[in-house]
């Protein structure tokens, strides 16, 4: 059974690029365009991975992660945090990985690829 | 002496003073008696016998009792004892209380006698001896009193010559040429009654010219012999010395600045026969005067050409002195309240340089926006320095202030530039993102044949382009001063078309808007686009100024009036209001009295458009009553100056 992706940005150019981009390498996709979209999909989507934008308006990143961390089944799902955001590591220290946009796309799925197999 | 006869007799038994009392009346005595020593004393006072005969054993009060009275009382009085026969104890017990004799009972009166002859020789005797030496003590006294007087005269006499010997020596001395006076740095002349100069000093010589029958006004110079009054004609009349300024006709005719001073010098019959005159000169001293006059001068035309506005303030707030530049910036305001002038505020700043330079002496600096008489706010750099007095203690404060607007502008400038590039660097690494995205998916649509992938990542790519290039316009507009994009256009029509943009805002916060313009308002030469955003920004904070106040306050009207050569604008709200301070800072860079929600830009933007429009704009608010903003934009823009455009 194809894992599940959950790609969490505001700007719709980048959700369908990262969808296209997990599609084309056999994962399962959902998009939700900024934190409180994502946190209602999250429970019943349950992915397996998480990729967060960090500035997105009505709830940011940061607080969509202190929420998911809220409800044990949920804080285990693994994120990896695509932002502009300079210096993004610190803003979800738990984060497998943090990339900076404009990111590497080989190195990406490498990551993906080592955490969800 | 009808008084030395007088006797009192006292004795207990009546017989005795019968008997005695008639002997003694046949010696030629006037007697009294009394029967104790108690009424004798009493009879003392009016009879004041010079001889007191007593028995001493007597009741009530006893002989020797009462002598001791009366020798107390009535010194002079002299008391004579009669003793009974052997009582030899009492006898002597008398002595000694003084009694002048006594005398034994029986008595006889050959021995009363001579007693009281003797009693009454002594008496004489001390009172010619109390005569003798009262008229001594008078006589010492005139003598002394004679001395003294003729030690006074004597003293007063020398005196008289030894001033008399100094004057005539100070006299000769200037007459001769010779000695002190002669040798003084000082210009001494010598004038009599007739005003004539009869002796002067070398010095005079040498500087006024020879003294032999000048007279005395030739002295002076031209304009000063005139009217004023001659010193040495003042001492002639009043006999007093004077002292005052004076110009001395010198001997090249130069004038001679002095203060002059002049003694008078009296004749035998104590009249003023001669007036000495001494001179200083002053002509070092006046010229140390001028020389510190022109430094003042110096100091005054540098204090008032240096280009900054200068103050010079006292601890108590006060504006002691301010120089040319600020009285044609500011307000005339000596004595004054600093704060008041400079801010326009009504207690004291809270980052008062004056008071930090009062409290460590040291001098203090600070950045700060000034308002000047024509409402123009200046950004100024303020520095303070302390000013001691000759104890060295500071008594005032002198503040300095640099215009730095212009280099303000460029600072506000560049960094507004640079805040645009970091606040856009975020969006290009989207959008650089997003390219990739787009090309990777046309390509792996193009890869696995799915035309309708193709399209949309075609469609994905054209917008991020549009993007990209919006971008780098947003960015050439902060980069450069971008050229006004000027149309005619009909400004009710243009302000009704921008009121419309901000009706949905002004809704949703629940504020009412209205918007009103005068009929034939007429056309104005605008950019558009760039004054309706200005316009929004003020329209927009109008409405936020609202935010949290009652319900009937809650409104913004947005209006306009024309002139022949000017559209004025007008946007008021009832909200929150600024004070003065804020008010004077709204138009910098980065201020924002919003808190987290404003960024400090917009007002600066906006305000620079209108500046480039040509307009002014003019702020009137209070705390708690609201702000209006008057925008005033001329028709026309002036044909554009190459020069001036190069420059930004």
């Amino acid at each position: 059974m194809a894992k599940k992706i959950m790609v969490v940005d505001d700007d719709k150019e980048i959700t369908s690029y990262l969808t296209q981009l997990f599609k084309d390498n056999g994962y399962e996709t959902v998009e939700a365009n900024d934190g409180s979209e994502a946190h209602d999909i999250v429970a019943k989507e349950m992915p397996d991975l998480i990729t967060l934008d960090l500035e997105m308006p009505n709830e940011w990143g940061p607080r969509f992660y202190r929420k998911l961390t809220q409800n044990p089944e949920l804080k285990k799902i693994p994120i990896i945090v695509i932002s502009g955001l300079p210096s993004n590591q610190y803003a979800i220290q738990k984060a497998v990985a943090s990339l900076t946009k404009p990111f590497d796309r080989d190195e990406l799925l490498k990551i993906v690829k080592q955490t969800i197999g | 002496m009808t008084t030395d006869n007088k006797l009192l007799l006292v004795d207990d038994e009546e017989g005795i003073r019968r008997f005695l009392g008639l002997t003694l009346e046949d010696m030629g005595y006037e007697v009294k008696t009394a029967e104790n020593g108690s009424v004798a004393l009493e009879m003392m006072q009016d009879f004041q016998p010079p001889i007191v005969l007593t028995d001493i054993k007597m009741p009530v009060m006893d002989g020797i009792e009462l002598m001791r009275r009366i020798k107390k009382d009535y010194p002079e009085v002299e008391v004579v004892i009669i003793t009974g026969h052997g009582d030899l104890e009492l006898a002597i017990e008398a002595l000694k209380h003084e009694a002048a004799d006594f005398i034994t009972k029986p008595i006889n009166d050959d021995v009363l006698e001579i007693s009281l002859n003797r009693v009454r020789e002594k008496i004489l005797m001390k009172r010619q001896l109390r005569d003798y030496t009262e008229n001594l003590e008078r006589l010492v006294e005139e003598k002394t009193q004679r001395i003294v007087e003729l030690e006074r005269q004597t003293a007063a006499g020398q005196m008289v010559e030894k001033f008399s010997d100094f004057l005539s020596g100070i006299t000769t001395e200037v007459e001769n040429r010779t000695g002190l006076f002669n040798e003084l740095p000082c210009l001494v002349s010598l004038h009599n009654k007739d005003l004539r100069v009869v002796a002067c000093n070398s010095l005079f010589r040498e500087r006024i010219g020879d003294c032999n029958g000048m007279h005395t006004p030739q002295m002076y110079a031209q304009e000063a012999s005139a009217d004023t009054e001659c010193p040495v004609q003042a001492t002639f009349q009043s006999g007093n010395g004077q002292r005052l300024k004076a110009t001395l006709a010198g001997k090249d005719g130069t004038p001679l600045p002095v203060t002059a001073h002049t003694s008078p010098i009296l004749d035998k019959a104590g009249e003023v026969g001669l007036v000495l005159s001494i001179a200083v000169d002053m002509t070092e001293l006046s010229r140390l005067r001028d020389e510190l006059l022109a430094t003042q001068r110096k100091f005054q035309r540098l204090f008032d050409e240096v280009p900054c506005y200068i103050t010079v303030q006292n601890p108590d707030f006060t504006v002691a002195e301010t120089n040319r530049r600020f009285k044609e910036k500011f307000n005339e305001a000596e004595g004054l309240l600093c704060y008041r002038e400079k801010k326009g505020r009504e207690a004291p700043c809270a980052d008062c340089l004056m008071l930090q330079t009062l409290q460590d002496g040291e001098s203090h600096q600070m950045e700060t926006v000034v308002t000047t008489k024509d409402g123009e706010q200046l950004n100024v750099l303020a520095i303070s320095s302390p000013i001691r007095n000759a104890q060295g203690d500071i008594h005032q404060v002198i503040e300095m202030y640099t215009d730095i607007t212009e280099i303000r502008r460029l600072q506000d400038h560049l960094t507004s530039l640079g805040i645009m590039l970091g606040s856009m660097s975020h969006g290009v690494k989207g959008l650089l993102t997003a390219l990739d995205g787009g090309m990777y998916r046309l390509e792996s649509g193009v890869k696995n044949d799915q035309p309708d992938q193709v399209a949309d990542a075609m469609n994905t790519l054209k917008n991020i382009i549009g993007k990209v290039r919006k971008l780098v316009l947003d960015i050439l507009y902060y980069a450069k001063s971008r050229e006004l994009d000027v149309q005619d256009l009909d400004a009710a029509k243009f302000l009704a078309d921008t009121a419309t943009l901000i009706r949905p805002r002004a809704d949703k916060a629940n504020v009412r808007f209205t918007y009103h313009a005068e009929e034939k308002l007429g056309s104005f030469a605008i950019d558009a686009a760039a004054l309706s955003a200005a316009l929004v920004n003020f329209l927009e904070n109008a409405v936020d100024a609202c935010e949290g106040v009652e319900d009937e306050q809650r409104q913004v009207e947005f209006s306009a009036s024309g002139t022949p050569d000017h559209v004025v604008i007008t946007v008021k709200d009832k909200g929150l209001g600024m004070d003065k301070e804020t008010r004077d800072k709204i138009f910098t860079l980065f201020f924002s009295s919003k808190g987290s929600k404003g960024t400090g830009l917009g007002l600066f933007i906006s305000n620079q458009t209108i500046e480039k429009h040509g307009g002014s704009i003019a702020v009137e608010s209070e705390p708690g009553k609201g702000s209006t903003f008057t925008i005033s934009l001329p028709r026309k823009q002036p044909a554009p100056c190459p020069g001036l455009h190069a420059k930004t």
